[in-house]
């Protein structure tokens, strides 16, 4: 009885559409990846499951992660009633900056990642305070900054170059498991954790505790009606500049995430993320503006992450299937794309019984208040 | 300072929106303790002196004073930092929002760890709402609620700041009558405990019910103030429109027999339409004035719209002029020759960015050809026709229409579509908020199109209005006909008893 | 103190104006950037740059013309670029420079641009997807279907008759393509503002309740202007390949912005329900005036950008900022 109430519940919430169609394209990674990889390697249960084999967890959190996390802070932004179109180039910028501090003045690599995070709360404040205290249309700021930021740069870094030491890197591409020299045999579960993972659960733990307080209510009072959160004494702009700069430090941990995964530096990366941070939190269920939460942003990211993985074996899987069929990488593309648009077009479905159930609750209400007149 | 000192004091307040004057030298005093009603008519400035006190505009003039000490009030925060708490006309609720975080927000309950604390908030909360008589769960989406509700909300929350200085800005439009007592009950004990109050309505008796003092305003500035006992309700309204009132006489006592040998226009078979309307049947017929009486609330909007199509009915049938309807939108109803007009002029009726001209001109726009050719000077005739026909005061026809008055915005809307003929004119509370001079003019344009042949529908929450101006009234109570009134039996007491429900002997079936 | 207010007072009215009248500002702009240029460069006064602005500023005014309309409505359509890089990726691979075919890559062009247009006008109107995500999800997909119909390389160009319509230069300075021109920036200002669709738009961008209760479609006539944004950017696309000569693919995406960014210029907000599209074309000279002037000022790429985005925001600071929470 509490698990239906709780069910219902969490049918009522925003994060529900991003979460059922996230299930769906996990099951169907796990299938299709597992068939695929049967059929080159035989039936064993190690291949049946082969998305949950160490390395494979490891590759897909620490290859995704930083989109994950820049769609998180999109989705934060939404709530706000705020976005930012240059995220993507923002987690280039902190690369840059990564790199290129050690390199050029020979302080320790940790130095870099500080200056990193500076740079990314420095250009996230610029942004907010565009949108916020200036009041321009947040997709035009977002559109115009990401040639400034791209410009910036090329300025620190012409071309791509650098490297992480590999004490930095080597951690963050591995499994919690793997971190320990010389570990008990009963810790092997930590084989299934990567490090990423970790990251991203430490991300989310320091969001919980700003979600706690009452800054957790006023982004979505602001989001919704910015007027009525004057009204009451919430200073919309004050708040919208705070979320910015939360969205900075996921900015931060996303581009030293970057910097990790690729252990070098490229000046002009991750562009098309800013687009499709804003796609994903969609899809994860997010509205514009109050309507949304950050589970919206995790669930939307990890569905566009899975999407691709699950085409990419759907197509070595067919290629094993019909003999000679082969077909270009723009089909990979093509049948992703297609699949992202079908995840938009579901939210309707989900958004639907979601205001069914709204209905609902407004007749039983009517209900009630004929029950006052009486 | 004199002998009793003012607690609050606005003095020779200015406020120009562009070239809009919207306060002229407006001031306002209130006692501790004390209930300020502020009157006037539309666009005379009430609601701004409102949002000056509470934050939301930045007056270009003038001083605020309380305790006799000058205060600035530049944000809502400064504002809630002076003890006001404000409940808005247009609500300042976060539909988004559960009740419990619309209640608390901007003054969180917290632990001791600064984290807002649920648990605590979601008791202090259930309190609150049961002191208003509330019947809603802490945790429910305020979007869910009723109307009415969230009004109720609305207060609570402003009271629930513990304020020293509420403001109350037309709550009651959308109240039920036990809703308002529960609120008139609150509002005493608040005074008993100090609290000083202004309260801005439409509605006289409720001046004479709970007012101490009262603040005049016509067209931006402050006519006159005094306490409530020195004022007649003739007063009251000569120094809001700046004429005396007229009683109007009610339209000929038309009996029901008459009726057999004019044109059916609108029959209501048993409409049903969830869930608010259970079961209506009504009839119109050619030339006629057909009022809809009731609450707010029990239906009277949804069966209007059901005939013009913007509403899917559940069940029953509606025939327009002999044929049973299709309607799948509205844009089929106007096709068919049908009008509407809208109270809710801000939402339903009015293009506030647009230009008078097309403002007038979109009933027209609306109907016909996609892609035919269309000349200014055709456009600007019409408009021009209609600004002169219904007496609209305008500046330019090219000004945009939220340069109007409330009044000259409803009789811009009444005008755009009884330019243009249409057989069945369908009003939902046109004069809502309307003043009192520009409401006699609407009236005046609908009986002269009803002596003409078109037929109304007309809804209003306004008793006398209705009295006045039709020939027969449907009460409406719960969805159901409660009485159909007509000849003798209109009069205000049937009236009156068939909106609360009391089911008069004397209550006829068609 | 007064001389303060007199000041603050000439500000507010200096500000009134501006926003009354985007886009003569548009055209003042434009103007300003005109006389940078020459000072900048002064030998760029001659027949082939101002032949080269006007032929950059009608092709860009084109989607820009249904920008307007999407815009004017209450929409965005983010799929202007994909839909002018697919017809000019269309011309190019039908004609492979040869003469003929033009009414067939005509028709097929239009058709693909109607049909986009409906697919993201039911997706976001009918359906309700947030109009930028979903026209953008769809300019996605036919943008992959470029790579899928060309591989991703090269293929054929336009026919030199049909780029000869667009490039000829009439007594050696107008740019043939005025031609084109002539026909659809006068049927655009019929359509807006001549037209009871026009209205309707107007009506229904600025308050689709109202405009509903009147008895205007809403649905259809938003529908309807994002496939006249289609159509006129698959249009635009032609002219685009013609103008090119070859088209690889994605050419011309960077146009959805450019058209958005133009329109926005000059005049027209997100908002909805208001905007001309004379405002739209004086956008799109200074779109392309101040590129042109960026490359002028010979700087490194890195650098032109920075400014590009300064100049940018400067420009939406000068009159597109949204009405403070405050009155």
């Amino acid at each position: 009885m509490a698990i239906r109430e709780s069910l219902r519940r969490f049918r009522r919430k925003p994060a529900f559409t991003g979460c059922m169609l996230f299930i769906i394209v996990l099951i169907l990674n796990i299938v299709v990846q597992g068939w695929s990889t049967c059929m080159s390697g035989g039936v064993t249960a190690e291949n049946i499951f082969a998305f949950f084999k160490p390395s494979a967890l490891t590759s897909i959190f620490m290859s995704n992660l930083p989109f994950i996390l820049i769609t998180i802070g999109q989705a934060l932004l939404l709530i706000v009633g705020q976005m930012d179109i240059s995220i993507g180039v923002q987690i280039a910028l902190v690369n840059v900056v990564c790199i290129m501090v050690p390199q050029t003045t020979g302080c320790p690599v940790w130095c870099g990642w500080l200056v990193g995070f500076a740079a990314a709360f420095a250009i996230s404040a610029v942004c907010g305070f565009c949108c916020s205290v200036l009041r321009l249309p947040a997709l035009l700021v977002g559109y115009a900054l990401t040639f400034l930021i791209q410009g910036i740069n090329v300025l620190i870094m012409n071309v791509p170059q650098g490297t992480v030491p590999m004490a930095y890197w080597k951690p963050y591409q591995s499994s919690v498991y793997k971190l320990f020299n010389n570990p008990p045999a009963f810790l092997k579960f930590l084989d299934y954790i990567p490090v990423a993972a970790l990251v991203l659960i430490v991300v989310l733990l320091i969001w919980h505790f700003f979600s706690r307080r009452p800054f957790g209510k006023h982004i979505y009072a602001v989001g919704t009606n910015p007027r009525n959160a004057f009204a009451v004494g919430i200073n919309p702009v004050s708040t919208q500049m705070k979320a910015f700069l939360i969205k900075g430090f996921f900015v931060g941990v996303a581009g030293i995430c970057l910097t990790l995964m690729s252990a070098s530096g490229n000046p002009l990366q991750c562009e098309e993320y800013g687009i499709k941070s804003l796609s994903a939190a969609i899809i994860g269920g997010m509205g514009w503006g109050g309507w949304g939460s950050i589970s919206c942003g995790v669930f939307g990211g990890g569905f566009l992450v899975l999407i691709q993985n699950t085409v990419y074996y759907f197509f070595t899987l067919l290629s094993k299937l019909v003999a000679g069929f082969t077909v270009s990488s723009y089909w990979h593309n093509f049948v992703s794309d297609l699949i992202i648009f079908g995840g938009l077009l579901m939210t309707i479905v989900t958004a639907k019984e979601q205001r069914k159930t709204l209905q609902q609750g407004l007749k039983a209400q009517f209900k009630r208040g004929e029950k006052n007149v009486r | 300072m004199g002998e009793v000192i003012c607690l609050l004091e606005m003095r020779g307040i200015d406020k120009r929106f562009g070239a809009v004057v919207a306060l002229k030298n407006a001031s306002l005093t209130v006692k501790e303790g004390e209930i300020a009603a502020l009157a006037g008519s539309n666009g005379s400035g009430k609601s701004t002196m409102v949002k000056v006190l509470a934050g939301l505009v930045a007056p270009n003039g003038g001083e605020i004073f309380i305790d006799g000490k000058k205060v600035e009030i530049k944000s809502g925060t400064d504002s809630v930092k002076e003890g006001f708490a404000t409940a808005f006309q247009d609500l300042s609720l976060i539909p988004t929002m559960s009740v419990k975080d619309n209640i608390l927000l901007g003054c969180e309950l917290k632990t001791k760890g600064g984290f807002v604390d649920e648990k605590e908030s979601r008791k202090v909360v259930q309190e609150l709402l049961d002191r208003f008589h509330i019947d809603c769960d802490p945790d429910d989406y305020v979007q869910t609620l009723m109307p009415s509700t969230q009004s109720m909300l609305e207060v609570a929350k402003a009271v629930f700041r513990k304020p020293k200085f509420l403001l109350l800005d037309e709550v009651t439009a959308s109240l039920h009558y036990d809703e308002i007592e529960t609120l008139f009950g609150i509002m005493r004990e608040l005074k008993a405990e100090g609290v000083s109050m202004v309260y801005v309505t439409h509605r006289m008796n409720e001046i004479f019910q709970i007012c101490d003092t009262i603040t005049i305003m016509r067209s931006s500035e402050t006519i006159t103030s005094g306490q409530v006992s020195d004022f007649t309700l003739d007063d009251i309204v000569y120094y809001m429109t700046g004429a005396k009132p007229k009683h109007h006489e009610g339209t000929g006592e038309v009996s029901a027999e008459d009726y057999t040998d004019r044109e059916l226009v609108v029959d209501i078979q048993n409409l049903s339409i969830a869930p608010k309307v259970k079961d209506i049947s009504m009839k119109a017929y050619r030339g006629e004035i057909v009022g809809i009486g009731g609450l707010e609330g029990q239906g009277q909007s949804e069966v209007i719209r059901a005939i013009l199509g913007a509403v899917k009915k559940d069940g029953g049938s509606i025939s327009y002029l002999g044929k049973p309807t299709k309607y799948k939108a509205p844009a089929d109803g106007v096709k068919a020759g049908i009008g509407f007009v809208s109270g809710e002029r801000n939402n339903e009726a009015m293009f506030p960015i647009r230009t008078i001209s097309e403002n007038i001109f979109a009933g027209n726009s609306a109907k016909g050809k996609l892609f035919k050719f269309l000349t200014s000077k055709e456009v600007k005739k019409f408009s021009q026709d209609a600004v002169d026909t219904y007496n609209i005061k305008i500046g330019k026809l090219k000004d945009p229409a939220s340069s109007l008055s409330g009044g000259n915005q409803q009789k811009l809307v009444v005008a755009r579509w009884i330019a243009m003929k249409p057989n069945l004119l369908l009003l939902d509370d046109p004069t809502k908020g309307v003043d009192i001079h520009s409401r006699q003019e609407i009236h005046d344009i609908i009986r002269d199109c009803a002596a003409n042949g078109m037929t109304v529908i007309i809804s209003a929450s306004d008793t006398e209005e209705l009295m006045d101006i039709s020939e027969r009234i449907y009460v409406f109570y719960e969805g159901e006909v409660a009485a159909m009134l007509a000849g003798e039996n209109k009069t205000p007491e049937h009236l009156v008893s068939a909106m609360m429900g009391i089911k008069s002997s004397e209550k006829e079936v068609e | 103190m007064s001389d303060k207010s007199i000041n603050r007072d000439f500000f507010s009215r200096l500000n009134l104006f501006i926003q009354t009248h985007t886009a003569l500002m548009a055209v003042f702009i434009a103007i300003i950037l005109l006389i940078a240029t020459f000072i900048v460069s002064p030998s760029s006064l001659n027949k082939v740059f101002f032949g080269n602005i006007i032929l950059l500023t009608i092709i860009l005014s084109i989607p820009a013309a249904g920008q307007t309309m999407v815009l004017i409505g209450g929409g965005m359509d983010f799929g202007v670029g994909a839909v002018m890089s697919a017809t000019a990726i269309l011309t190019t691979y039908t004609m492979r420079g040869q003469n003929g075919h033009f009414l067939q890559v005509f028709f097929i062009a239009i058709a693909i641009g109607a049909v986009v247009g409906l697919i993201n006008g039911i997706c976001s109107v009918k359906i309700g997807l947030p109009a930028m995500i979903v026209t953008m999800a769809i300019a996605n997909i036919v943008t992959r279907m470029q790579y899928i119909l060309t591989d991703g390389v090269l293929s054929g160009s336009a026919s030199p008759a049909l780029a000869a319509t667009v490039s000829y230069r009439i007594f050696g300075v107008i740019p043939a393509i005025v031609m084109y021109a002539a026909i659809i920036w006068p049927i655009t200002f019929f359509i807006l503002n001549k037209s009871r669709y026009g209205k309707q738009l107007y009506m229904v961008g600025n308050n689709p309740t109202a405009a509903g209760l009147t008895g205007v479609k809403v649905d259809k006539i938003r529908i309807i202007s994002y496939v006249f944004s289609g159509v006129l950017a698959a249009f635009a696309g032609i002219l685009g390949a013609a103008y090119m000569a070859t088209a690889r693919c994605q050419i011309f995406d960077g146009y959805a912005y450019d058209s958005l960014i133009a329109v926005i210029i000059g005049g027209t907000t997100f908002a909805g329900g208001t905007g001309s599209y004379a405002g739209s074309i004086a956008g799109s000279l200074v779109m392309i005036l101040l590129s042109n002037l960026l490359t002028s000022f010979n700087l490194p790429s890195p650098m032109r950008n920075i400014l590009n985005a300064v100049i940018l925001i400067l420009l939406l600071m000068l009159y597109n900022r949204s009405k403070s929470v405050r009155q």
